[in-house]
């Protein structure tokens, strides 16, 4: 496998940019996962100013600070900014502009049948009361933050008796809470650790002036290994080569261009509508992706926010925005190995001539990629991409359609199964277009540091700092989570779920002449998540002049 | 196996409307007491009512009528059996539901006022059977598959399963050693014994003569509007000869094809791009045009064929029986001309139908974001996957105006025929449609739709939008509020969000569901099916049995 130099233009997967217009609006995250910057800092805040008084100059003061980076390039460290309901309420956004943001972010992650479609939390009549409602994917105990929103309960009494009222006899919804409850999440990138922690101590010590407590904070790392820089990967704590499958935007309006100038045009395996994952674009609906509102006035005008296209009277507070899914996945590297080595060790004593089956082995296919990230074929592996990164311009239709290379229930093709769900080779092209309905941009990050095979190396916490950028939650992540990672009859498969992300449980391996089932553990748990809104730079403008 | 589908719909007493839902619930709730020997209410349904696929009872609050109660039901064979299984697992519970029902003003009223007198004992099913809505089109996903037949399969799946996984800790007893087709023979072997009915054959899904029948069906309905536009071309033909009946309907069609390009292209900012191409329009012109020649090829036969069989009924002449050479000739160039004129004019109705249709369609009014109850969507996401399946029950007013009618009938009408004749059919290619109908309520002024389907609502829809959104609009176009569509079936429901915003707000709660074979999905029941087909099987040769394996 030899190393080819990158050619950022010739980079389909990651040559694109936004046009100069959009690019000064948006925030940098929307374009890159900041990959020049090595290191980094993910600072929890929590607001402590009363609800109804107005918000002390913490946004300005940070802004001044820690500007956060547009989409343009060209900073010397990045900076990003995430607000959750909870928080851009306390900021004061008034009730009609809160109820112009997408309903799961209004609810957040944490309402009740939200969390069990995630496969987070569950709890029916049947269950034994001294039971944990949160499953075994979470850690002990439940989550430490969230965005602590409070739904309204919806079997409580209707102030009026119509005769539409739903009938009593219902259980009332739980209102599940944190320890910890974020407000906003802020990100900084940069090149050295030194720097990382004296700009997060600066930025921590200004905002404490201003009412606002950093509750929760992680340091993020990209971590690029001497020996994975000629292969153009970086790993995941497991050891596994990560965010190797992203979208491609594209925007028939040319808001996508490549470093030429050129419009993207739309990719045949990975173009998605940049609508998909930025508010005010052509979207997989055909329509402009939906977003938030404020009133129009004289701080919209001055924070440059645009009037609405359909609501007159307003500004658009979404355009140029996004929303941003943020999940702490505490990983076990330790467990996971030890799992593999279970399984296989089981496998061979029932097989001896089952040789191959190592905890590689049986590792490469939970992922459904070798360790440097070629995906598993029929045999061997595939290669080099264009990119000079591991190939992923492939389809499982044609090529694989009986999971003998890719497992049909590994991560990767559950995660993103392209053209694999089609039942005949003649529906292919339909389904990797629905498939693609669904996509999301990664640009997570992981935490912690990195694992290193020692009895001392029990309990230190790592893991993945997952955030992925979508402009329709409950069609994009959610439907991945629900539909495919977790979903038992994924793929016709029988009673099992994501052998990564998923409750302990079985996988089908295809071998001749008979599949094998193997039994995998659980060693990922979150840790707390949110829903946020990642506003455009005029958004963030505008929340400072509150 | 046939499979039924009905749903029953009963008008509610809005000041009952809380207490039917409560009595819903009960149902639903009825847990079963601790250290109890007796099965709960979902068991005790499945042992009651064998013939029983899915059931649901729900009420749609409304705001242009009263609540309407709804019980939908799926069921194998004919009503008679499932009724009968009903009165005796339901009938107490549904007569204190029904005493929640308007009494029907029609001849219905007598037999109301008998089941639900205070103190009565009579039947409660035979109202429930006179009140019956025969589905106007649906969707059987597995079908002639008997519920015994799906739990049975299942079984058999398993124990495969747990046949495969017993023997693979031990080397000398593990399959994998085995070539194909020994494993095969060997697991037949294995679950025969739990399983005598595998040496049976398999029983037949769809009879030859269902088949056959569902062909007529389609050939009927297509003669039927066929004929019917012919019609008006042949009496023209009988009252006049001017060759004016042929040189002007081309003109005509000419013209009104023009209008018609000049009308294709949706409202601004709401085409959706490339769902009609320009070489789809093309092959779509040709085939009418093919279609045309050849019926203007063939009528005049139909039409010797009524001239003469007229006659001849009324004077049978033996004369003719030597001389059908020297009279058949002349008198197909006879018909040639009547038969031409019957088929301008029918593609002259079709084309101004079709005018007629983007007319009504570019004046329609939608709703892009209907009012939605925050209370009743929060008690509809609640109930919603926990299993492997999901339940939706949508209720909508259907556009006024004769067109309309005509459409969704004929709509639904041919919807269902083709999808019956042909397996991989417009819901077909989702394949996690269980059980779904359509039926008219009220009049023929409400349509609503039962559906039992796999994954999460949201998903559901996903697959309408991305994969079936033609059969979708079709079907479901003629709803008030539906979004813009043009040509009947292009837009529509591919606008996504407008689409999920109009279905969500018909819903309703589904206060009690019940689903015979909670884990299991169509697609899984179509490979338990084959597993079970493959082990009804003596032998296999190594290739089939290689292919076979890969279901396991």
């Amino acid at each position: 496998m030899a190393a080819r130099p990158i050619d950022p233009a010739a980079l389909p997967s990651s040559g694109w940019r936004l046009a100069p217009d959009p690019a000064s609006e948006a925030q940098g995250l929307i374009v890159s996962g900041f990959g020049d910057w090595p290191t980094g800092r993910a600072l929890f805040l929590e607001f402590g100013w009363q609800p109804g008084t107005s918000p002390p100059p913490w946004l300005a003061e940070l802004l001044r600070l820690a500007p956060v980076t547009n989409a343009s390039g060209g900073q010397d460290r990045s900076v990003a900014l995430a607000f959750s309901y909870t928080g851009l309420a306390r900021m004061g956004l008034t009730d009609e502009a809160l109820a112009s943001f997408s309903r799961p972010f209004r609810e957040g992650m944490f309402q009740e049948d939200r969390l069990r479609r995630l496969g987070d939390r569950r709890i029916s009549a049947t269950d034994p009361v001294d039971q944990s409602p949160w499953l075994e994917t979470v850690i002990a105990d439940g989550p430490i933050w969230s965005g602590n929103t409070r739904v309204a309960d919806p079997t409580a009494p209707l102030p009026t008796g119509n005769s539409l009222r739903i009938a009593a006899a219902e259980k009332p919804e739980k209102l599940i809470l944190t320890p910890l409850t974020v407000h906003a999440l802020v990100l900084l990138y940069e090149k050295t650790e030194a720097a990382a922690d004296g700009w997060a101590a600066t930025v921590e010590a200004a905002l404490g002036e201003h009412k606002v407590t950093v509750v929760h904070r992680l340091p993020l790392f990209l971590a690029v290994e001497e020996a994975d820089k000629a292969k153009n990967i970086s790993r995941e704590h497991f050891g596994f080569a990560d965010g190797l499958s992203q979208p491609i935007p594209f925007d028939d309006q040319g808001a996508v261009i490549l470093k030429d100038g050129s419009i993207v045009v739309p990719d045949g395996v990975h173009g998605v509508p940049l609508g998909e994952f930025v508010i005010g674009y052509n979207n997989g609906h055909h329509e402009k992706a939906p977003g938030p509102i404020v009133p129009l006035g004289a701080e919209t005008k001055t924070a440059g926010l645009v009037p609405h296209d359909r609501a007159e009277g307003f500004a658009d507070f979404g355009r140029n925005g996004s929303y941003m899914v943020v999940r702490q996945l505490r990983q076990d590297v330790a467990a996971f190995w030890d799992s593999m080595q279970a399984s296989a060790d089981k496998v061979r004593a029932g097989d001896p001539t089952a040789t191959h089956v190592t905890a590689d082995w049986l590792a490469e296919r939970v992922i459904g990629r070798s360790v440097d990230g070629h995906l598993l074929c029929q045999k061997g592996t595939l290669g080099i991409g264009p990119d000079g990164m591991p190939a992923n311009d492939f389809l499982f239709r044609g090529s694989d359609p009986h999971g003998a290379g890719c497992p049909l229930g590994s991560h990767v093709r559950r995660a993103n199964p392209r053209d694999s769900l089609a039942p005949d080779p003649t529906m292919g092209p339909t389904l990797l277009a629905a498939a693609n309905n669904h996509r999301i941009l990664r640009r997570g990050r992981k935490y912690g540091s990195k694992f290193v095979e020692a009895a001392a190396d029990g309990d230190e916490d790592r893991g993945l700092l997952f955030m992925c950028l979508n402009t329709d939650i409950e069609r994009q992540f959610e439907f991945v989570q629900h539909t495919w990672l977790l979903n038992a009859n994924f793929h016709t498969l029988y009673d099992e779920t994501d052998p990564l992300l998923g409750p302990k449980g079985p996988m089908t391996i295809r071998e001749m002449p008979l599949r094998r089932i193997v039994d995998v553990a659980t060693f990922i748990k979150m840790v707390g998540g949110e829903y946020f809104f990642l506003p455009s730079l005029p958004a963030i403008d505008y929340l400072a002049r509150l | 196996m046939r499979q039924t589908s009905l749903s029953v719909p009963l008008d509610v007493k809005p000041d009952s409307y809380a207490t039917l839902a409560r009595l819903i619930d009960e149902i639903r709730h009825d847990p079963k007491q601790p250290g109890s020997d007796q099965p709960d209410r979902y068991e005790r349904i499945t042992a009651l009512v064998p013939a029983l696929h899915f059931m649901s009872i729900s009420v749609f609050p409304g705001h242009d009528y009263d609540p309407i109660f709804i019980l939908e039901a799926n069921f194998d064979g004919d009503d008679g059996v499932f009724w009968g299984q009903m009165e005796a697992a339901f009938g107490e519970a549904l007569r204190d539901m029904l005493r929640c029902c308007k009494k029907p003003l029609d001849g219905d009223g007598l037999l109301f006022d008998a089941v639900t007198a205070v103190g009565s004992r009579a039947a409660v099913i035979p109202y429930f059977e006179r009140r019956v809505q025969r589905p106007s089109a649906f969707h059987h996903g597995n079908r002639g598959l008997s519920r015994e037949c799906i739990i049975g399969d299942r079984d058999v799946f398993l124990a495969v399963r747990a046949e495969l996984a017993s023997r693979e800790t031990d080397p000398a007893q593990t399959y994998r050693a085995l070539h194909p087709e020994q494993i095969h023979a060997r697991l037949r072997a294995a679950m025969l014994p739990r399983f005598a009915w595998l040496a049976e054959a398999a029983p037949v899904r769809v009879s030859r003569w269902e088949t056959a029948l569902d062909w007529v069906r389609l050939l009927l309905f297509v003669a039927a509007i066929v004929g019917t536009l012919l019609l008006p071309g042949l009496v023209i033909a009988s009252l006049t000869s001017s060759g004016l009946t042929v040189l002007l309907p081309p003109f005509i069609i000419a013209g009104i094809g023009v209008w018609v390009w000049l009308l294709r292209r949706a409202l601004p900012g709401m085409d959706i791009p490339a769902t009609l191409t320009s070489s789809t329009a093309i092959k779509l012109l040709a085939a009418v045009l093919a279609g045309a020649a050849l019926l203007t090829a063939v009528l005049p036969f139909a039409i010797i064929a009524v001239y003469f069989g007229s006659h001849l009924l009324i004077a049978y002449s033996p004369w003719l029986a030597g001389h059908v050479g020297d009279v058949a000739v002349p008198a197909y160039r006879e018909a040639l001309r009547p038969a031409a004129v019957a088929v301008l004019v029918a593609l002259t109705l079709a084309a101004l139908l079709i005018l007629a249709i983007r007319f009504v369609e570019q004046r329609e009014s939608w709703q892009d974001d209907p009012p939605q109850s925050e209370r009743m969507l929060r008690n509809i996401v609640r109930r919603e996957d926990w299993i492997a399946q999901n339940h939706m029950g949508s209720l909508v007013l259907i556009k006024p105006g004769v067109l309309r009618s005509l459409i969704i009938r004929l709509g639904h009408r041919g919807l269902v025929l083709y999808k019956r004749t042909d397996p991989g059919g417009y819901l077909g290619s989702m394949r996690t449609v269980h059980f779904a109908h359509w039926a008219f309520l009220n009049n023929n002024s409400r349509l609503i739709f039962l559906s039992n389907f796999d994954q999460s609502w949201g998903s559901y829809l996903d697959d309408f939008i991305e994969k079936a959104s033609i059969g979708l609009t079709l079907a479901w176009g003629s709803g008030i509020g539906f979004p813009p569509a043009r040509f009947l079936v292009l837009d529509g429901a591919t606008h996504g969000r407008m689409f999920k915003n109009w279905a969500l707000a018909s819903r309703t709660v589904s206060r009690f569901w019940y689903s015979a074979y909670r884990d299991l999905t169509v697609d899984q029941i179509e490979r338990n099916w084959r597993i079970a087909c493959g082990l009804r099987r003596p032998s296999m040769q190594r290739e089939e049995a290689q292919a076979w394996l890969l279901d396991l």
